[in-house]
Parts: C-alpha cells; structure tokens; sequence
C-alpha cells in the first residue's frame, strides 16, 4: 500500500523522465521504491589496526588470561539449529555455554602450566561474590520450583488415574448391563421356547464368581456355540415354516410339489357326511384351534 | 558476644599464605628464584552518570565487585563534558575506564575507554539482568581472576580485534592484584551473535567443563569507536545500530499508522460504492404480493378488515 502511494505520488516531471528512461530501455518490469539514503559507514580500518597495534601490550599470557574459542561440540541429543538462533533463547544460550566450556577445557591445562591454581582447598575460606544469604535465597527458590514441579506432577498423575479409574468404572457398568441384558434375553428366549436348556444360568454365574473358580476344575464346562440346539417345538417349527436361508422363491408350487400328496388325508379332507354339502363343516370342526387362553397355557406347561 | 564472633570470623577469612618449603640444600649456582610480583597495574574506574535507572546501578555495582581492581567514584553530572571523565580518571589514578550513562530514564549507554590516549567505544546496554536474581545459581570467590572467553568472530574485522584487546586489559584481573584472590574459578564470556557483544559469566563447578551461570549478563550493541578517550575522530560507526528512540518511534508510528489505514480505508470503500448496484426496473415488483399469513409487521394491518 505505501508502496503504491509513494510511486503515485511522483510528480509530472519524474513521471516524463522515467517514460524517457522507459523508452531507452533502462527500466525493467516491477515496482521501483526510493531507497533510504544510507548512513555514512564509517571504518577506519588502518587507524584501528594503528590503535590496536598502540594498545596492545606484552603481557605473558599468565597476565591475560584470555582464549579465543569456538563453541564446543554439542552433547549428543540436543540438536543444534543456526538458524534464528539469536530469537531462540535455549540455542543461544547453549552455545554461550558451550564456548565458554571450550574456553574452561583449553584453559585449565594452560593455567595449571603457568602454576596458577584452579581448585580451591575446602578449608579455604573467603568473600564469596554473592553472600550465604543470597545463596540460601537461590537455594529455598530451586526447592521451591522444584517442589511446585513435583506437586503439579503429582496432582497430574492423580488426575490421571482418577480418569482411568472412570473408565473403568464405566467399563464395569456396561458390562454388568450387558450380562443382564443378556439374562433377560436367555430367559426370554426360553419362556418363549426358543431355548431348550437352562445353561445360561450356569454360564452368568462364572463371571461374578470368577476368582472362586479360577483354581479349581471348572464345573459345568461351556459346550462349544455351535452345539447348542433349540428345542424339539423350534426345530419342527422351523422345518415346518422355514429358518434361515432364502425365503424368497421357495414357497413357489413346483410340478412336485403340486402332485404331491402325502398331506392328503381322506378323513380330514373329505370326510364321509360332507359330499355334496358345505366342505369346511367338518374340516373345521374338526381342525379348530383352541382358546387363546388355553393356548398360552399349553406353551407354559412346555 | 557479637564482637568475638567477628574476630574469627575474620581469622578464617584472611588468606593462608602457602608454606614455602625452602630446599635443604642451596647451590650458588642456582638462578634465583623471582618474587611473584604484581607487575600488571590496570584500574578501572566504573562509574556513572545522574539518572541511571536501579538495574543499571545494579548492573555496575556487579561489576565493581567482580573487578577487584576496580574503582568507583560518585556519579558525575549529566550537564558535565564527557571528556571530564578522563580528569576524573587521571585524578583517581586509573588507567581503564567503564562509564554509564542513563538517558530517558530507560536507555543505559556503556563507555569502554583506554584512558589518557584512547581508543574508546560506546555502547547500548541491552537486557541487562543482574548477579542478585534468583536463577542465577552460580557463585565464585570475590576478586578470584576470571578466565576471559572470546568468540571466534572477535578475530575477524578490526574493529572487533580491537575490542577484544580493550575487552581483555579492562574485564581482566591483574595477577597478584592485592585484592583479588589467587584461584581461578570463573569465566567472563563474551560472543558475537547479531552484530552485538553478548556478556555472560560463568563458575567452573568442576574441571570437565560444566558450569553455572553466575551473572550478570548483558547485551552490548557497538555504536561508535573513537580514537582518543571520550574524544576524537570516529575509528568505526555501527551501520546496523538503531538508536532506541528511532527504533521507539517506528514502533509508534507503524501503531498510528494502523489507524490512518483504517480510516483510509473506510474513506475509500465509501468513495468506491455505486449509487445503485444495479439498474432495476421500478415497476418489476408491480405484482409481487404478499399472502396474508406472511405479512409481518405494520403490513399485516393492511389485511385487517375495518368493521
């Protein structure tokens, strides 16, 4: 946006100028912002070098202690980035560290050759730059970190656990709906005559007595999905009326099926006072269903 | 009570000269052994200007107490000629000089002279945090020499050797200066990383190389070099040095000049919008109607039926 206001704010005369400039060739495509005038760099680099030579003095290097050095190489684990490393406070810090680690293991050597001492005796005893007060505040403040880090991991784990135990929890809950949802469903299944056998009522107790039985042989040993069979009205029932399988198209009369007759019976079918007259009479005195009340008696005597 | 505990406390204080065991047996023949002696005569004088800010006083009180051969003097006048402080040198018998200066209340400049024939470079004093916080955990002797540490770019242009020399006569301590102590325990490091002198000073915990950062630190950004003491023609100037107050103002000016858009920007989306967005015939909605159970409003009157 300045940009733009600053090429369209040229006057007229910059203007003809630069269709000039245009029309020579000089110009190329893109847009042109007037650069900053640039400051006087000023470095005078014979009368530094003059300086240097003037201030230096010949001092053995006992006297100066000082060591040029390169940082040290990086400990394995930490990756070293140059890039934005002045922005990045840990890589910048780091590599002060590291410099001064190199200067620390070129320098010891070169000391303890000069004669000059590094480590102090323990009964030595002297002004210390910071004071013991200063240094039992730094001390109280890295427990003090060091404490609230640890109870922030701690209340973190506890947290933590609580949320397994929910789940847990939770885990528990479906599964004991499941069970009984399951129960009531065997036993449905069962009062309807679905289900010949009672076993269910051995198999739900296993789970709530898991850990009696885990030791011992088990006493009424699960038989495999499979072998399970519904009872002997199911199974007649479904011959009867089909289960499972394509029901479609099944049901069509085929040229057997139409000459067969075995369910034929003369008796039922023809009986002897029906010729001429009403067919159903007997039939349906004869096949007459009983009761609903009856009926549902029957099926609960099964 | 209190006056005995001071005496021994001062007995354990006072430095144990080292047993000197003479050899049984001296030959003539023998060079004679020289007496350590302090040969090495540079002080400092650090002190400041009128209206420094308490992190900067802080800052330079660590330094004093690092610097066994330092001196201090009280803080000069900021009406007074810097090239004052070369008298006030001279009349404190120091050779080396590191002079603060406050300005605005918030900018701290650092003076690092070589004092009666120069050179002398000025700096800006950046992120300054003193020895006394807390998460520096690091101590050493008071007075013990420091190890210097220079970067590797320090012996790249000239004007960075030439810092460095300055650097090495003035932060290190003289061997058997009467102050200082005869360990070596600590680091001075200094490190060039965007165009600044970055300061840190470390403990040596242990001979292998790890350390504890014991402060302060500061940023030194160069402005200028001069060949004499706080006089001279200039020897180097720092192209990418801005000045706080420019760098300040551009800081202020990009936040105005956020509003100026804005408000430009509104002018001109005004000036932009046509009357009319397109050309509509007035009689297009003749026979738009609208059935009486969604009128809302005012309009539903017109289908109440007057009794």
């Amino acid at each position: 946006m300045t940009e733009l206001e600053s090429s369209d704010g040229e006057n007229s005369d910059s203007d003809a100028q630069l269709q000039e400039a245009f029309a020579a060739g000089k110009l190329k495509q893109g847009l042109y912002v007037e650069s900053e005038a640039s400051k006087p760099n000023i470095c005078d680099i014979r009368g530094m070098k003059r300086k240097l030579e003037e201030l230096k003095s010949s001092l053995e290097w006992a006297q100066r202690l000082d060591i040029t050095s390169s940082p040290a190489p990086t400990p394995a684990g930490i990756q070293h980035e140059d890039l934005e490393e002045v922005h990045d406070d840990f890589q910048r810090e780091l590599r002060f560290y590291r410099q001064a680690q190199a200067t620390v293991l070129e320098g010891i050597p070169r000391l303890n050759k000069a004669g000059i001492p590094t480590h102090r005796p323990e009964d030595y005893f002297a002004e210390m730059a910071k004071t013991d007060d200063h240094m039992k505040k730094v001390r109280e403040n890295l427990l003090e970190k060091q404490l609230s880090m640890d109870r922030s991991e701690k209340a973190k784990k506890f947290r933590e656990l609580r949320k397994y135990g929910k789940k847990v929890q939770q885990e528990v809950l479906l599964k004991r709906q499941k069970e009984k949802r399951e129960m009531l469903d065997a036993v449905k299944k069962f009062r309807k005559g679905q289900q010949d056998k009672l076993d269910f009522l051995e198999d739900m107790e296993p789970s709530a007595k898991k850990q009696k039985q885990s030791y011992g042989p088990r006493q009424g040993q699960q038989k495999p999905a499979n072998d399970i069979q519904p009872n002997k009205k199911r199974q007649s029932r479904d011959t009867k009326y089909g289960f499972g399988g394509q029901k479609k198209r099944s049901k069509y009369n085929t040229a057997k099926s139409a000459a067969d007759m075995s369910d034929f019976s003369r008796k039922i079918n023809q009986p002897r006072g029906a010729k001429g007259k009403g067919k159903g009479k007997g039939k349906k005195f004869k096949n007459q269903r009983a009761g609903k009340s009856k009926r549902q008696k029957f099926k609960n005597k099964n | 009570m209190g006056k005995r505990k001071r005496q021994r406390e001062s007995t354990t204080v006072s430095k144990r000269p080292k047993e000197i065991k003479l050899p049984t047996v001296i030959s003539s023949d023998e060079p004679v052994i020289e007496k350590k002696k302090w040969t090495n005569k540079q002080r400092v004088l650090i002190f400041s200007s009128r209206g420094i800010s308490f992190r900067s006083r802080h800052l330079m009180m660590d330094l004093r107490r690092l610097m066994p051969h330092s001196k201090s003097e009280s803080k000069m006048d900021r009406k007074d000629k810097l090239f004052i402080v070369n008298e006030v040198c001279e009349m404190k018998n120091c050779n080396k000089c590191i002079y603060f200066e406050g300005k605005k209340k918030q900018d701290l400049y650092m003076w690092v002279s070589n004092v009666p024939r120069g050179p002398s470079a000025k700096f800006l004093v950046e992120n300054v945090h003193t020895m006394l916080e807390l998460k520096m955990t690091g101590n050493c002797l008071k007075g013990s020499r420091p190890l210097l540490s220079f970067d590797q770019t320090f012996d790249s242009d000239p004007q960075w050797q030439l810092l460095k020399e300055l650097f090495t006569q003035i932060f290190g301590t003289p061997s058997h200066h009467p102050k200082s102590q005869p360990f070596v325990d600590h680091v001075f490091s200094f490190s060039i990383v965007d165009n600044r002198v970055w300061f840190r000073n470390y403990q040596i915990l242990e001979e292998d190389g790890s350390l504890a950062e014991i402060g302060p630190r500061f940023v030194l950004n160069p402005i200028r070099m001069f060949e004499g003491s706080f006089i001279g023609s200039t020897l180097y100037q720092n192209p990418h040095y801005v000045s706080p107050n420019l760098y300040r103002r551009m800081l202020r000016k990009k936040v105005s000049q956020k509003y100026v858009s804005r408000v430009q920007s509104k002018k001109s989306l005004e000036d932009r919008r046509p009357e009319e967005s397109y050309k509509t015939d007035v009689t297009d909605d003749v026979f738009v109607t609208i059935r009486p159970e969604q009128a809302k409003g005012d309009v539903k009157n017109l289908f109440y039926r007057n009794v």
